[in-house]
């Protein structure tokens, strides 16, 4: 049946039906975005190659849709089988007609105004399974929707959003469980890993991200500190089919900024778990910060590789952190393979060969305030980066070249509260503010970078006035997708960087790309502003 | 929400005690200890934006001029920290009421610290200076003038009194990058300078010393320069008598505030 046929018999017969089985096996179905990642390594790459680095320069638009809301637009679209299903802010599901932007229908899910979440009252994406979506949402629910109608199926409880709780992220959808974990590290909370029934929403598993009493490694919070220390886990992870391992990374210890509160090495904060995907029984941890002092949230997507490595096939997870160390463990085992520095440092003097940070003296935040390299937003942060079949080499958005001031103060925690123990901020772009760019350029900057995975060095790099929110796509195009705050939405060699094409978007992307086919030509959408705008080739 | 279903409930809630004396709500939480708890939460969540004494950041105005651009009463504060200033980074904080109030006291008291509100010279003399001193033909005050320089029709919500004098009498001694000119030299040889206004990667956007807005290229210069350093001359000898602390209330007094 060609897709044509397929989608005129979809729409009359509702039959968008997603197994597990086309979610494992997305190289299939280059066509179709049915996952936050496009994959469930992680990846965002996309075997689709009708847009290559000789005609990147003929890509016109073809469609926006404008969000309602003026919040920033971060969701990552799905595109199944012809409907794009994506999520505008606060928590606004839309189903959108690929060929003209046209909405279908829309979902608004209430949500009460004391929801609170650190940056913005963001969304990132849903996940589908079978004939429904899942969203989560800032009161922290699971909501499955039917994928015809938008029509609520049901709706659980995830956590207490009063206490500080949200879901921001998309969920992932494993075999017949919908996984997700919550936001709120700077609010106080105790944080998991969970998975519900992808039919009932009742939960499966649930996996603490601060190990309580009587599990393994409690005991690395001084006191009751272990209560409140945050470990969120506020972006979607992978998922490994053959290992049955979910990996999925965690976010800072709470309170933030003030380790005097929560001496020890505050597992499994700022970590890369994995978990049985069946029962969600811990298989291994690494622990990029020990301790950590900056925030430097480990909630990158694990990028799940397979690499020659020293020789031989070694099944890896590639992982360029917060903290402005890159990454390669060992994903069967967890062992670490390497780590390098990606962007300028000074909080270490080194990792050493067991994979332990060697932290600088004196580099911690004080009364007075430390500055120190990399800033609060890291050396990245959640951005989606990509790892290209072809190119073999790992992309990620940078914020390079630049420092912050942190401040540290005791705090008594209060349910729901902030928590963070102690303030961070220095001259370099907040997360929000006007459209100027007048800084000084001493000051840093954003790239999107290239790095070698076998030793961490870099490739090349596409070099920002400003900085970047957006993740990264990469295609067997051997083209590259990215955006910055500046506005613009910009394809790029894969193996060499070289510009092939840029628009202004007239808003900053927080947003990653995603690609897919309609009629038979290649789409790339992007959310920029408070707006979605869709790019094909010029006919 | 926000504000008025907020009003709404809180008598209902029994969590406000504030009095109305006819002029709108007053703090009911002014105890050392309300102060304490106030300086607690600025540091918590205001500093990143406004800086930890409140002196302004970069990504928020100082709040120790005494002016406050939405209102500068206890209830105009109160409603500026519950529900946020729509269209700007102030975003609505999700406070108990009485940490609200907390807050609006600590910020108070960082004015009264600070000597706002001090300013010792004669205003309406002081317009008067600006006027004959010449700083209309580069800024624009309360009325319009020149556009050279930045717009100070709101300098007195940004800037304290320690800060507006050392602009005044040192202006090189602190120009901030927004304020930098760009000076650049096209690949056909022209010259062009003017108020760097905006800028990305491809681009400037600029105001030349004619008032034309321009953009140029960066691809199409030979070379550009930012120019760090104020075309301002210092006016520390140039005011007589009083007239530099009339000039400074003056300047003080611009921005709007709804006192």
């Amino acid at each position: 049946m060609n897709r044509s046929l397929l989608s005129l018999f979809c729409a009359v017969a509702a039959c968008a039906q997603v197994p597990f089985e086309r979610l494992v096996h997305p190289a299939r179905e280059s066509g179709n975005w049915l996952t936050f990642h496009g994959n469930l390594a992680g990846t965002r790459y996309s075997g689709l190659d009708q847009i290559k680095t000789i005609n990147a320069a003929n890509l016109d638009l073809k469609w926006i849709y404008q969000a309602q809301s003026l919040e920033k637009f971060e969701a990552t679209p799905l595109v199944v089988d012809g409907v794009m299903y994506t999520v505008e802010p606060p928590n606004t599901v839309i189903a959108i007609d690929v060929r003209t932007g046209r909405p279908y229908w829309m979902y608004r899910h209430p949500v009460p105004d004391a929801t609170y979440v650190c940056c913005g009252n963001i969304n990132r994406g849903l996940a589908v399974l079978g004939d429904t979506l899942y969203l989560g949402t800032l009161d922290a629910q699971l909501v499955a929707l039917d994928m015809s109608t938008g029509r609520k199926k049901w709706q659980t409880k995830v956590a207490e959003y009063t206490n500080g709780y949200a879901v921001a992220l998309a969920p992932l959808a494993v075999k017949d469980k919908i996984v997700l974990g919550p936001a709120g590290g700077e609010r106080g909370i105790s944080g998991f890993i969970a998975a519900y029934d992808a039919k009932t929403g009742k939960e499966l598993w649930k996996f603490h991200t601060i190990p309580q009493p009587g599990e393994p490694n409690f005991g690395t919070w001084e006191g009751d500190s272990w209560k409140t220390g945050g470990a969120s886990a506020w972006i979607t992870g992978s998922y490994d089919p053959e290992l049955n391992l979910v990996y999925w990374g965690t976010g800072n210890p709470g309170p933030d900024w003030n380790p005097r509160q929560r001496l020890g090495a505050n597992l499994y904060s700022d970590s890369v778990i994995a978990l049985d995907a069946d029962t969600g029984k811990l298989k291994w941890y690494y622990q990029f910060t020990p301790h950590d002092e900056w925030d430097f949230d480990s909630v990158q997507v694990p990028v799940l590789a397979d690499l020659t490595w020293k020789g031989k096939p070694r099944k890896v997870v590639l992982w360029g952190n917060r903290n402005g160390f890159f990454y390669a463990l060992d994903r069967t085992s967890g062992e670490f393979l390497l780590a390098k520095a990606f962007v300028k440092q000074d909080w270490a003097t080194g990792i050493d060969e067991a994979g332990k940070p060697i932290k600088a003296a004196g580099m911690g935040p004080s009364a007075e305030g430390t500055d120190v390299y990399p800033g609060v937003q890291g050396g990245t942060n959640w951005y989606s980066p990509s790892f290209s079949l072809r190119t073999k080499l790992f992309y990620l958005t940078v914020w390079d070249d630049y420092h912050t001031k942190y401040h540290s103060w005791d705090q008594t925690y209060e349910a729901g509260k902030s928590f963070s123990g102690g303030t961070a901020y220095g001259g370099f772009p907040a997360i929000r503010r006007d459209p100027f760019i007048t800084w000084d350029p001493s000051w840093g900057y954003g790239a999107v970078r290239a790095l070698n995975p076998s030793n961490g060095e870099k490739v090349w790099e596409y070099k920002f006035r400003d900085v970047s929110d957006a993740g990264i796509l990469t295609t067997a195009g051997d083209v590259l997708f990215s955006g910055n705050r500046e506005g613009y939405f910009f394809a790029l060699d894969a193996r060499t960087g070289k510009e092939l094409w840029k628009r202004y978007l007239g808003g900053g992307v927080a947003a990653s790309p995603i690609t897919y086919m309609v009629d038979g030509a290649q789409y790339v959408s992007i959310a920029a502003g408070h707006s979605l705008f869709t790019f094909g080739l010029r006919k | 929400m926000r504000l008025q279903s907020l009003f709404l409930l809180l008598p209902a809630l029994g969590l406000l005690n504030a009095q109305d004396h006819g002029n709108g709500l007053t703090n009911p939480y002014k105890t050392p200890q309300d102060l304490a708890a106030g300086s607690k939460l600025f540091r918590a969540a205001c500093a990143a934006c406004h800086g930890l004494e409140g002196g302004g950041g970069s990504n928020g105005p100082s709040l120790t001029t005494g002016v406050f651009k939405h209102g500068g009463t206890d209830e105009a504060l109160h409603r500026t920290i519950s529900s946020g200033i729509p269209g700007t980074p102030m975003s609505a904080f999700p406070l108990k009421d009485q940490e609200v109030w907390q807050l609006v006291a600590h910020i108070q008291e960082l004015n009264l610290r600070k000597g706002a509100m001090k300013a010792s010279g004669d205003r309406v003399h002081g317009a008067q200076v600006f006027a004959e001193s010449g700083c209309v033909k580069c800024h624009t005050a309360d009325s319009p003038g020149g556009f050279l320089g930045p717009d100070l029709s709101r300098i007195g919500a940004r800037r304290s009194l320690a800060q507006l004098e050392s602009a005044v009498v040192d202006p090189n001694r602190e120009v901030t990058p927004e304020y930098w000119s760009l000076r650049a030299r096209t690949k056909s040889g022209q010259t062009v300078t003017g108020v760097r206004l905006n800028e990305d990667m491809d681009s400037f956007q600029i105001r030349e010393p004619s008032g034309r807005l321009r953009s140029l290229w960066k691809s199409e210069l030979a070379s550009y320069e930012f120019v760090r350093t104020s075309p301002m001359p210092s006016f520390k000898h140039k005011l007589q008598g009083n007239d530099l602390q009339d000039l400074i209330a003056y300047l003080a007094s611009l921005g709007g505030a709804q006192q």
